[in-house]
């Protein structure tokens, strides 16, 4: 069985003067899924963010959510179904985090009881008295996330939702973000600049650099990338290529090494009996370990903030 | 529609609590009406018709000065709640029409357009007795205070649309006054039922010794100002980008 896409883009760009802030991305965020969208700071994540929710008008291309196109038309229907919290809470200050989320849920037209659930969900029952100014950073951003959750969407939109958190509060919003889609059926998407937090949270990925997506895919697949490998270095290449085509083994070329995928230590053994006996000297044989961020730093670009 | 009308307008008496901006509209007119009644006690001698006299003195600066800036400041703090932080990103993905969260910003500024009127005539009537009128309290005023609720919704209508596309609390304000005070010179010089702000004036019929005016195209030139700073505020809105 196919799955849907919640949101799908083709072709979206977003264009301010001179500057292509996001560039012909495709987005396809599965419906069930934890979506990372990772990418350096000014990479475009926001924008295409903004763009998903309405908040900025895309350049060209188009969006689509539930299947429907996020147009002036459907934008109440769509985001009736959605929930976000973009760049940093919003909230008004001179109120208790309980009316500020009485605010929403009355706009939203959501349940009452909703309000004592997603307060209850980001621990946040013992502070709907305060005045939210008188809320720590943490406390904040709990409350845009309890705002977000309000009516149990079928989309949740998390802009960088860490920021800000100490680490047990970022663990903490973590374990939350992983549970939402198998206890409430949301599907989330979740952007940051930091791919360890995404390895912790997503189970797919999209990376954009740029403006431009370079990566998208599950994030076993990113995995996949990262794989462990064996490098030779032989007096004759060519020989050497030879004699592992013969025993069925995989092989990259990189510059003066050969490369074969993580096997073994009899098959290398094994490797290292036949080099000798054809005569062929062995020069070097090295471990080579292709880290997730290796992978997201060539993609990215090394030269960008992380 | 109705629904989200509703919803909009509950949502923004929320965000009011524990504001104390509604505290100007109090006071304000508090000292307009000490003043007023002050001068009129001390030119007694010219102003000899009673009530009419006495309301003229009230309604001078309440009308053009003091209700303009008074607007002009609950507009700007009603915007002020959404430029604030990442507020207007909240406030522009609630499913709600566009159309409905203009208006339920501006049925808040009517309102208090409404409750402040009430407390003028009130002012009024009170400062009336204590000057000892002994003519019946002008049944007219009921007019009055009609026509002037459709002229402040005018005026909340520019405000809004004005604290909407400028983020500074200050400055629309400043406008509002300035507004006032050009309302003056128009409707002095006969162009008043074409210029917005003289319109709450007008309708209160400060500085209009016949206390009379064309309701027809008062009623006309009011409705036509709201529909079209209507219009154009949420074009506002549907082109606001953050």
């Amino acid at each position: 069985m196919q799955t849907q896409n919640l949101i799908e883009t083709t072709n979206l760009t977003k264009q301010y003067g001179k500057v292509r802030c996001v560039n012909s991305l495709h987005m396809q965020v599965p419906q069930g899924a934890v979506y990372g969208f990772l990418g350096p700071n000014g990479a475009g994540k926001s924008t295409t963010l903004k763009m998903i929710l309405g908040l900025a008008r895309p350049t060209s291309g188009s969006i689509t959510l539930f299947g429907t196109p996020m147009c002036d038309k459907n934008r109440i229907q769509l985001l009736s179904h959605t929930g976000s919290l973009i760049e940093s809470p919003s909230y008004y200050g001179h109120l208790t985090g309980e009316e500020n989320l009485h605010i929403l849920q009355t706009l939203k037209g959501c349940p009452a009881e909703d309000i004592d659930k997603v307060l209850r969900i980001v621990r946040l029952e013992d502070a709907r008295k305060k005045k939210v100014d008188h809320y720590s950073l943490g406390m904040k951003q709990r409350l845009g996330l309890a705002s977000a959750l309000l009516g149990f969407p079928r989309l949740l939109i998390l802009d960088e939702p860490t920021n800000g958190l100490d680490p047990s509060g970022i663990q903490e919003m973590r374990e939350l973000i992983c549970t939402l889609p198998s206890e409430y059926g949301i599907t989330v998407v979740v952007s940051s600049h930091l791919l360890s937090e995404i390895d912790q949270m997503a189970d797919h990925v999209g990376i954009i650099r740029k403006g431009q997506l370079v990566f998208q895919d599950t994030l076993q697949v990113l995995h996949s990338h990262a794989r462990q490998q064996i490098a030779l270095r032989t007096g004759s290449l060519a020989q050497t290529l030879s004699l592992l085509r013969r025993n069925d083994i995989e092989v990259d070329k990189e510059e003066d090494y050969l490369l074969i995928p993580m096997t073994e230590d009899d098959r290398i053994a094994d490797l290292c009996r036949q080099l000798c006996e054809h005569h062929i000297p062995l020069y070097r044989i090295e471990k080579r370990e292709k880290s997730l961020e290796d992978i997201f730093l060539s993609l990215t670009g090394k030269e960008t903030s992380l | 529609m109705y629904s989200s009308f509703t919803r909009a307008i509950k949502a923004e008496h929320l965000k009011l609590k524990r504001s104390p901006v509604w505290l100007a509209f109090f006071a304000l007119p508090v000292i307009s009406a000490f003043f007023g009644t002050n001068n009129y006690l001390m030119n007694q001698g010219i102003l000899q018709s009673e009530w009419f006299s006495l309301w003229s003195q009230h309604s001078l600066f309440l009308c053009f000065f003091f209700m303009p800036a008074l607007i002009g400041t609950f507009c700007s703090y009603l915007w002020r709640l959404e430029h604030l932080r990442t507020n207007w990103n909240s406030f522009l993905t609630t499913p709600v029409p566009l159309l409905c969260l203009y208006l339920g910003k501006l049925y808040q500024a009517v309102k208090i357009v409404i409750l402040g009127n009430l407390w003028i005539f009130l002012l009024y009537f009170l400062c009336g007795k204590l000057c000892a009128l002994t003519a019946p309290f002008p049944p007219q005023t009921l007019e009055w205070f009609l026509c002037g609720v459709l002229g402040g919704a005018v005026i909340c209508s520019i405000q809004l649309a004005l604290s909407m596309v400028i983020r500074s609390f200050a400055v629309p304000i400043g406008i509002g006054l300035l507004g006032g005070l050009a309302g003056m010179l128009l409707t002095n010089k006969g162009y008043g039922l074409l210029y917005p702000y003289s319109l709450y004036s007008i309708g209160m019929r400060a500085n209009n010794p016949k206390m009379e005016i064309d309701l027809k195209l008062f009623a006309i030139s009011s409705i036509f100002y709201m529909i079209l700073l209507c219009i154009l505020s949420v074009a506002g809105l549907r082109r606001h980008e953050q």
